[in-house]
């Protein structure tokens, strides 16, 4: 085990994989000579060189589709977009042509690439570089989407990622590039569509994903504290969706709370209580409740970006009162 | 002719493609009126020569990419007739089993890697492609055919200057019909050749090409290809044509001007190419024999197409994922 | 809605409000205890009478008012009844399967609600004695039943009556195959000579059959009994009897029967055969006249011919509506049975194939 942080996690994993498989090969903005503007991409091109680690200009539409025509001609790509927002520039790639090719074509070709992204908020950008958006792939059929919360997960999913024979949108939070964790050492893989339980309680279910998680956890123990006993799910992947111990978590406890980033509308964890809803009906105890950022743009200045995504305070103060 | 560089068997190739994609576009738009063909098509009447000139030119390795008024160009790659209308009718016998429909034909095992319905998005693609038989060392180049109104679009500006700044083995075609939908071209472009007047913005040569003459066609074709292949990098090139019918099926065409349709009729690409042919010593029972053999082989694939059945239902839920199947949880 | 003061005793005129449990304000609920009041017999815990909210106090603790003064008011709430307090799913799944009331549970959730926790250890505690009685509910089949039985009993006047069957020419035949599609064979055949017995009694007339669906009960275990219908089974061969007998039996098991596989049945055979037993007295299914049980086929001595010899013997017995026949008809019934059952040539009953020109 070695301790590593969720950035440099990224570049270990890319290294390893592009390490195993001379097809894979990493393209994005001032992700060569600079590294990355996150850093997370440091030193790949001095180990893999230009032909395989490609600086591209801002042309996101070209990237992602150039990722596309690699991919069905042989290639295992990487292709970064600096932040998830941009996806909107690039949506017809993600959403009309990667997405949606397999099927059309029957199976003819596959697409195996890995687009990986910085998503998420707390770095005070302003709305347009700090939204979370991962429930506009988890949306659209024929998408894998993935989004860890610590420096292993990074690597183990990343790689697995890149092992994958679908595209797999990969959401790394920009707010948890500084966070250590311990990594396991040599090569190491983990399985897309595996949530993991991070605590067992026995009185309420949260499930929370990315930077949500550890917000989650010290939640949690707060919790304990006031008699309140809470499992903390990292749900890891959206998509697949690791429904088996989703429905088995909230069954031990009959109560389901989710932690979401995105805004309310729409986001990952109306899914999640819906299937629980339609599911384990018969086992909830109470109402599911879903803490979410409020169905707002994300202001920019540093107090009030705090208090619109959920904090500890407000996952702890909502599952007191609507535990009983 | 100008010089013999195109020997016999290249310039019955050439007819007996255009000849291909012209009855068979005919027989969609009779399938289409027999409510045989559903949804819309978009046919290729009148643009056989660009189709058939580059195909020729092309190796049975190499990428091609096309728009949704790509019928000419799967068929010119040597996709099946059958698997071309089994797919316009949702047959079984279908190039994807009707999974993708009249705009998205595909068959890799000819090169063809699909047809592409949202206006630009193939460029990118394409340039993809091109990239990955750079960095293979393959030799294989990609061709991407579109109209003149992609020539607008973002991802059009983006894959030429990828392709251009990482000197890409990708020829991009574009088939000036001169109308972007119902629009003529030029009422909307700032430029007079929406591609051609382009080209040096990205460090490309000028292009302008007769796009109803297949020698004139396949002439450029060969050469940008082998510069291509040769590593030389990308071509910008304008192929001047016309469509005779609408812009898809929906579309009567009321906006030409009164005698334009006419004027290019004269100008018909195979007319042009049979007189040349012919005039250059070919038989015109030779021409003829190709006609009736294509013709047959047309009938025989709708007859085929007709008796296929619709795809059976499973089919909906296939595919999404390599495994072959569409689930997104456990 | 007023509250006011109990008369607390035949002779007693007035009582103190030593302690109120409620203030102002606050949301009662009926039957909630709400004050204490004390009177010179007794001291009392008086509930509220309504649900609502406690908006005013008169009488202060302390106070001492005639019986029937007005003590404090309650502003009920629209449909506040106070009918059961809102049970959450996995609460009412749980007192289903235990057979538990929620009055029995004592509710610490908010607003006294009954919580899952509330339940698994009202369980926990009461799971300990063992010598409490434990509820067990009972399936909807049972339920039915106990419905049909009680009906059948109540209505038809039963009698029983048994013949004693040597199976030995059925056991030489039947290879794998059990008793009963031979007993089903040898009944279709004999109610045709004794059309009473598969008939319906209306009365003034009994309404004899032509076609005979034959009920065959399966035993689901706990759940109960229920009783699939061969639909004309005259009309079929031995080998085709057996087939649609398994096939009927297996969708039983499998709980896949449909409305039709249940309904028209108009005579009823109930294997007990494999319990081990020597003779069960049946309960006819209304709308039918007679049902016949078998017993387990066991090789006893008997004797034929002046010898004693081993032979495969089993009880048949019939219980009739004696509205429909009379004993002697039904003992002709059942010899005819018994006569088929034991000289018929079942190799080639078996080996016959298709329907018999029906």
């Amino acid at each position: 085990m070695a301790e590593l942080t969720y950035r440099d996690a990224v570049a270990a994993a890319i290294a390893q994989e592009m390490e195993r498989d001379e097809r894979v090969v990493f393209l994005g903005e001032d992700v060569a000579a600079a590294g990355g503007v996150f850093k997370t991409t440091v030193g790949l091109l001095e180990k893999f060189g230009p032909r395989r680690v490609r600086d591209t200009p801002i042309s996101e539409q070209a990237i992602v589709g150039a990722a596309m025509g690699a991919a069905m001609t042989g290639l295992r790509p990487i292709a970064e977009i600096m932040f998830s927002d941009f996806f909107a520039v690039c949506w017809d790639m993600i959403a009309n042509e990667i997405a949606k090719a397999r099927y059309m074509c029957a199976g003819q070709f596959s697409l195996p690439l890995v687009i990986r992204t910085a998503n998420g908020s707390g770095s005070r950008f302003g709305a347009q570089h700090s939204q979370s958006v991962e429930n506009w792939a988890m949306a659209v059929p024929g998408l894998k989407v993935v989004a860890p919360s610590t420096p292993a997960d990074v690597k183990g999913l990343l790689a697995a990622a890149v092992r994958d024979p679908d595209p797999v949108i990969f959401f790394e939070h920009k707010g948890l590039y500084a966070t250590k964790g311990e990594v396991p050492d040599g090569e190491y893989v983990d399985q897309l569509g595996t949530a993991k339980v991070l605590r067992q309680g026995s009185d309420a279910t949260i499930v929370a994903l990315a930077a949500m998680v550890p917000r989650a956890l010290q939640a949690a123990q707060l919790l304990e504290k006031e008699g309140i006993s809470a499992t903390v799910v990292d749900l890891r992947s959206l998509v697949p969706l690791d429904t088996r111990t989703l429905l088995a978590e909230t069954k031990k406890t009959g109560r389901l709370y989710t932690v979401e980033e995105n805004p309310r509308l729409c986001g990952w964890g109306a899914e999640i209580a819906s299937i629980v809803a339609e599911e384990a009906f018969y086992d909830l105890d109470g109402p599911i409740v879903r803490i979410t950022t409020p169905h707002v743009p994300l202001p920019a200045a540093d107090a009030l970006e705090d208090n619109t995504v959920p904090t500890v305070e407000r996952i702890v103060e909502t599952v007191r009162r609507t535990a009983g | 002719m100008a010089s013999d560089d195109i020997d016999r068997s290249t310039r019955l190739a050439l007819y007996r493609s255009q000849i291909e994609i012209r009855l068979l576009e005919k027989r969609a738009y009779d399938l289409f009126l027999q409510n045989l063909v559903k949804g819309t098509s978009h046919l290729s009447l009148g643009q056989e020569a660009v189709a058939a000139g580059f195909a020729t030119a092309m190796r049975p390795d190499d990428y091609s990419y096309c728009t949704y008024r790509g019928h000419s160009h799967t068929l010119a790659r040597g996709s099946p007739m059958v698997g071309v209308l089994g797919e316009l009718m949702g047959r079984r016998c279908g190039l994807m089993g009707g999974k993708g429909g009249s705009m998205h034909l595909t068959s890799v095992a000819h090169g063809v890697m699909g047809s592409y319905a949202i206006v630009g998005a193939h460029l990118p693609v394409a340039a993809g492609a091109a990239w990955s038989a750079q960095l293979r060392g393959s030799g294989q180049v990609a061709v991407c055919f579109f109209g003149d109104g992609t020539c607008n679009i973002g991802a059009f500006h983006e894959a030429l200057n990828l392709a251009a700044v990482w000197k890409l083995p990708v020829i991009f075609v574009c088939e000036n019909n001169q109308y972007m939908e119902y629009t003529p071209i030029r009422s909307v472009t700032a430029v007079q050749h929406p591609a051609a007047d382009r080209a040096a913005a990205y460090g490309l040569e000028r292009i302008v090409v007769d796009g109803n003459d297949a020698d004139a066609v396949y002439r450029k074709a060969r050469e940008s290809i082998g510069k291509a292949r040769g590593g030389g990098g990308p071509s910008l090139i304008e192929a001047m044509t016309y469509r005779t019918s609408g812009h898809s099926r929906a579309d009567p065409a009321r906006y030409r001007p009164p005698g334009e349709l006419e004027e290019w009729t004269k100008r018909d690409p195979i007319a042009l190419y049979r007189a040349r042919l012919l005039e250059a010593g070919f038989g015109e029972g030779e021409l003829r024999a190709i006609d009736s053999a294509v013709q047959r082989a047309v009938d025989e694939a709708t007859e085929t197409a007709k008796a296929s059945p619709p795809p059976a239902l499973e089919v909906i839920s296939t595919d999404v994922w390599a495994d072959g199947g569409s689930s997104w949880r456990n | 809605m007023d509250v006011v003061m109990p008369q607390l005793g035949e002779t007693v005129k007035e009582g103190t409000v030593t302690a109120w449990h409620k203030k102002p304000g606050e949301k009662v609920m009926a039957g909630e205890r709400l004050f204490e009041v004390t009177t010179d017999k007794v001291d009392t815990d008086v509930p509220a009478p309504a649900s609502g909210v406690l908006a005013r106090i008169f009488v202060p603790e302390g106070g001492t008012v005639p019986v029937g003064a007005r003590l404090a008011l309650i502003e009920e709430e629209a449909g506040a009844a106070a009918e059961e307090p809102r049970l959450s799913p996995v609460v009412r799944k749980l007192l289903d399967e235990h057979g538990l009331d929620a009055a029995q549970i004592r509710g610490t959730g908010a607003e006294g609600r009954i919580t899952r926790r509330d339940v698994l250890e009202h369980l926990e505690q009461h799971d300990a004695p063992a010598d409490e009685p434990r509820r067990m509910a009972l399936s909807k089949i049972r339920k039915r039943t106990a419905e049909q039985m009680t009906l059948s009993w109540r209505t038809i006047p039963h009698v029983l009556q048994a013949v004693e069957v040597d199976f030995q020419a059925v056991d030489q035949a039947r290879g794998a195959l059990s008793y009963l599609p031979f007993v089903a064979v040898a009944v279709c055949r004999a109610l045709a000579e004794y059309p009473a017995v598969n008939a319906t009694f209306e009365g003034d007339s009994l309404l004899l059959h032509r076609r005979v669906n034959l009920g065959i009960a399966v035993d689901l275990g706990e759940e109960g009994l229920i009783v699939p219908v061969v639909k004309d089974a005259a009309q079929k061969n031995l080998p085709e009897l057996a087939r649609a007998i398994q096939a009927l039996a297996e969708k039983a098991r499998q709980r896949q029967l449909v409305p039709d596989d249940l309904t028209e049945a108009t005579y009823t055979i109930s294997n007990s055969g494999r319990f081990g037993t020597l003779l069960t007295a049946p309960i006819i299914n209304p709308p039918q006249v007679a049902i016949l049980s078998t017993d387990a086929v066991v090789k006893k001595p008997v004797v034929v011919e002046g010898a004693v010899v081993v032979r495969p013997v089993g009880v048949l017995a019939q219980s009739f509506d004696h509205r429909a026949f009379d004993g002697a008809y039904s003992a002709a019934f059942l010899r005819r049975l018994k006569q088929i059952l034991e000289s018929e040539n079942w190799s080639a009953a078996l080996a016959s194939r298709g329907s018999e020109g029906t």
